[in-house]
């Protein structure tokens, strides 16, 4: 029981000092072990064989990971890179008679460049062609090197020297020295997990598009976790060959490696820091057990085969995330609600980002945003239609408009989700028309989304602090969650009466929850402009007025606010000016007493036949029509 | 020159067989986002039933291939309702991995079965050419290729020209729009699997006549094929075939200019180059980004 909960501890996400030590104290048992272990047995070669290859599929599994696990592209030839250190290696030593150990570090870099490139290619946008192409590299690079018969020996294959040590502890120096690659290998995924970095893969894995909303540069992070998963993997094949004495293109560049570092993975738990290496061992154990009992390595495809079927149908989160789970349910955590009470009751926040000096009233002060004659065609409809929109610095403006009238699509090309056919938008005198998405998240741009996108398999606390300002190194290898940064989230989380589900998933919590916590994580970026896509939707009508007054209050700090909103009472409360949307562009603007009496809109809203009846009020006829 | 035109020939035959044995491939991932990695596997296990009929009875091995299309539709269903729909609404990263052990456990299976040896079909006419003008074509090739062209075809006028067919392309656009009019988008979605398995019938006899095979061919199909769809767009009809042809050519010039051995890394590389200007592939459309 102890032993469970000490897995479970280190799983929990949660970077609670309790669970971190305890599982760094079997973390430390088991390393201790397993050093240890040839010294006591010096001479038992082939139990230090089994473990040294479970090591090795351990290195491969942690790396593959990275890519996969954290950041959700599958790699399916990740063995390529195995074989292209070895031979990297194998091919220098052999004509320097430089000792493979020494250069074990080249295999490492040539992988390195081998995936920067690749992923260079196929991970730039979001898209599938990642699997397929790792499957290729695979097999292509094998025809490569069985082909390539003047550097390579082709099918021949390379031999190497054999080690310079004595013959009775053949298999030791490698087992350390794979141990070592290991314990790095791991350090270096644990290193990744808990750095923005990390955060940012995860943020990829689970909604790439929301991802860059916050600022997360997403191609940047993935060319970057490829070139992270390949690293460790080259470095141990320099190694790996070195053991072999001999390389040829099936054994290097194999597809089965590729399969049982997939198993591996899955088998342990995806995303996971330890469940690779769990996997790992169990494979390898079964592996040579397979091969004891007189299984053939045409046997083995079907066990694998049959395996990963059963795994991905019976089994798809993996050992440890399941082990957790079910201790969860076990052990339930007492439940908790939002905290209306104190939401309501919360007095101002403090809002970093202030204003320099007293603001203009908004109708003087200069355009933050501005929308000029921009297009945006789907097929044959028009959804944006060469519309115009300006919103000054300080005003909370709205935007409104039937369904279909093309709001959400202007949001997505003011935010970069979606490039626009035609005219340009400026953003603090910047054109931004131009910038991806992440770019226009850094220079203050920040939206909520219609159907809130939260980081479901990350805890609230997480998903409040995921926003990255810039592009920068240093960010990218700050703490996820560092005192400064959790604090204010805290904060944020309490101002939107959500502080006591910091430690929940956000997969958790309810539709109107999840809105309040996307409008912390929003303000986490200290925008200067915030888009709102209907944020009354969903929630309570206590919580609209709280909503109102927050929007009012970061207001009042100077915050600007763009809000595309149905709850029409809201809206002509809140907000002015208004503009009104239809067919795909502004049909009227102005402070919402004008906007409401004006029939041009009355007729887009309602047709024409109301249009002709202009005594039934149109905030009542809409907000009972509305959706 | 007229080597040239030999190789241009003979690569738009080739290429013709490919463009059915990518057809499949590119539909299922086109209508259910599913990338099947056993598609390879089930070509050669289709070939493997041929080859082992043809050799069994002496009937002609592409007769069987059509006589094997119910059966494949069959398979393709049970498949689908069995195992693949159980994932169905999970991302595309399990129906990968899903596919890729149904692949392994099928080269398993073969490897039990079968033996881990080449095979081929060879009916009478195999080694025999017809002589067109200066061009020398294997007879095999050109029925082959006629074949294949006229099940492509068939699947075309099924497409365009009956219910299952809209509701297929219905569903391929936008599966949430033909659940709102009516299609049930499991149903479709089984139809597809088993069309798209049907087409590996004809495929994979024609496989087993043009080309040696043996369990672990399939890794080679697979990557051919899938690298053919990701060059012509993944999902789109249209760019499976011109990527098929592309391919077909890449390799007889390949073969003709240099060496055979080197044809697909050719092919690779011009993937890597068309990925690098057209992510999204000569024919593909991009995925629309502000959809979750």
């Amino acid at each position: 029981m102890t032993a469970l909960r000490l897995v479970s501890g280190s799983l929990s996400g949660s970077l609670s000092a309790h669970g971190l030590t305890r599982s760094r104290v079997l973390v430390l048992v088991v390393s201790l072990g397993l050093l240890l272990y040839p010294v006591i047995r010096p001479y038992d070669i082939y139990p230090q064989t089994v473990m040294l290859l479970a090591f090795l599929l351990a290195i491969e599994a942690v790396s593959w990971n990275i890519i996969s696990g954290y950041t959700g592209y599958i790699s399916l030839g990740h063995s390529v890179f195995l074989g292209l250190g070895g031979y990297a290696v194998a091919i220098v030593a052999t004509r320097s008679g430089i000792n493979p150990v020494v250069l074990a570090p080249l295999g490492a870099v040539v992988v390195t460049a081998v995936a920067v490139l690749v992923g260079f290619i196929v991970l730039r946008r979001r898209s599938h062609a990642f699997v397929i192409i790792t499957i290729a590299l695979l097999l292509t690079t094998q025809a490569v090197f069985t082909n390539w018969k003047s550097l390579t020996g082709g099918s021949n294959g390379l031999t190497l020297p054999l080690p310079g040590w004595s013959n009775d502890i053949q298999a030791l120096p490698f087992y350390y020295m794979f141990l070592g690659i290991l314990g790095a290998t791991v350090l270096f995924s644990w290193q990744i997990r808990r750095r923005k970095f990390g955060t940012g893969l995860i943020a990829i894995r689970e909604d790439e598009g929301k991802a860059a909303a916050i600022g997360v540069d997403a191609a940047r992070y993935k060319v970057l976790a490829f070139a992270c998963s390949a690293f460790f993997v080259g470095l141990a094949g320099g190694v790996y060959g070195y053991y072999q004495t001999f390389l040829n293109p099936p054994g290097m560049f194999s597809i089965l490696t590729s399969v049982m570092i997939v198993l591996a993975c899955l088998i342990g738990g995806r995303g996971t820091l330890f469940g690779p290496v769990i996997g790992a061992f169990i494979l390898q154990g079964a592996n040579e057990a397979a091969t004891v009992y007189g299984g053939s390595s045409e046997a083995r495809v079907l066990l694998f085969g049959v395996v990963l079927v059963l795994v991905v149908l019976f089994m798809p989160a993996g050992l440890l995330p399941t082990l957790e789970r079910w201790w969860q349910r076990r052990h339930p955590a007492h439940t908790h609600f939002t905290n209306q009470m104190g939401a309501l009751g919360q007095g101002r926040l403090e809002f970093t980002r202030r204003l320099p000096q007293e603001m203009p009233a908004y109708r003087e002060a200069p355009v933050l945003l501005d929308v000029r004659g921009v297009s945006k065609s789907f097929g044959g409809l028009k959804a944006v239609d060469d519309a115009d929109l300006q919103v000054r610095e300080g005003s909370i403006t709205a935007l409104i408009g039937p369904n279909g009238s093309g709001k959400t699509t202007l949001f997505n090309l003011v935010t970069g989700v979606m490039r626009a056919d035609a005219g340009e938008i400026w953003f603090d005198g910047q054109r931004i028309d131009e910038l991806a998405a992440h770019r226009r998240g850094h220079l203050g741009l920040a939206r909520t989304f219609q159907v809130t996108r939260l980081f479901d398999s990350m805890t609230v606390l997480e998903n409040v602090v995921s926003p990255v300002p810039d592009t920068g190194v240093r960010t990218l290898l700050a703490d996820a969650v560092s005192g400064t940064e959790a604090e204010r989230a805290r904060h944020l989380l309490d101002y939107v009466g959500l502080g006591a589900f910091e430690s929940q998933r956000a997969g958790a919590l309810s539709y109107g929850q999840k809105k309040l916590v996307e409008l912390a994580q929003v303000l986490m970026m200290e925008p200067r402009l915030i888009l709102l896509d209907e944020p009354a939707g969903g929630i309570n009508p206590r919580l609209v007025e709280r909503l109102s007054a927050m929007i009012r209050d970061l207001n009042e700090q100077g915050v600007t606010f763009l809000v595309v909103e149905h709850n029409i009472p809201m809206v002509l409360d809140l907000c002015d000016p208004v503009y009104v949307f239809a067919r795909g562009r502004a049909i009227s603007e102005g402070p919402p007493e004008v906007v409401r009496n004006d029939p041009a809109v009355l007729d887009a809203y309602l047709g024409e036949e109301w249009a002709s009846e202009p005594e039934v009020p149109m905030v009542q006829a809409v907000v009972g029509g509305g959706d | 020159m007229e080597q040239f035109l030999q190789a241009l020939v003979l690569g738009l035959l080739i290429g013709g067989v490919y463009a059915l044995m990518a057809s499949g491939l590119t539909l299922v991932f086109g209508v259910m986002n599913v990338v099947n990695v056993a598609h390879g596997a089930t070509l050669v296990g289709v070939a493997m039933l041929t080859w082992w009929v043809w050799n069994a009875t002496g009937v002609d091995p592409l007769l069987i291939g059509i006589v094997l299309v119910p059966v494949m539709f069959g398979v393709g269903w049970v498949a689908y309702r069995g195992v693949i729909s159980r994932i169905s609404t999970e991302s595309v990263s399990m129906s990968v991995l899903l596919t890729f052990g149904i692949a392994l456990t099928v080269e398993g299976v073969l490897n039990v079965v079968a033996g881990n040896k080449f095979r081929s079909a060879t009916p009478s006419y195999f080694d025999e050419s017809l002589r067109v003008g200066g061009l020398i074509l294997p007879k095999a090739q050109v029925y082959g290729v006629t074949l294949a062209l006229v099940t492509l075809l068939a699947l075309y006028v099924v497409l365009t020209h009956t219910w299952t067919g809209r509701a297929i392309r219905a569903t391929s656009q936008n599966p949430s729009g033909a659940a709102l009019v009516g299609i049930s988008a499991a149903g479709t979605s089984a139809l597809t699997f088993a069309i798209g398995t049907a087409t590996t019938a004809v495929g994979g006899s024609i496989l087993s006549v043009l080309y040696p095979f043996f369990p672990a061919s399939h890794y080679d199909w697979i990557s051919r094929l899938l690298g053919i769809i990701v060059l012509g767009g993944m999902g789109s009809l249209p760019g499976a075939l011109v990527g098929a042809l592309l391919l077909g050519v890449a390799e007889t010039m390949t073969a003709t200019y240099g060496s055979l051995q080197w044809a697909t890394v050719v092919f690779y590389v011009a993937i890597l180059i068309v990925l690098l200007f057209r992510p999204e592939g000569l024919f593909g459309s991009r995925l629309r980004e502000d959809v979750a």
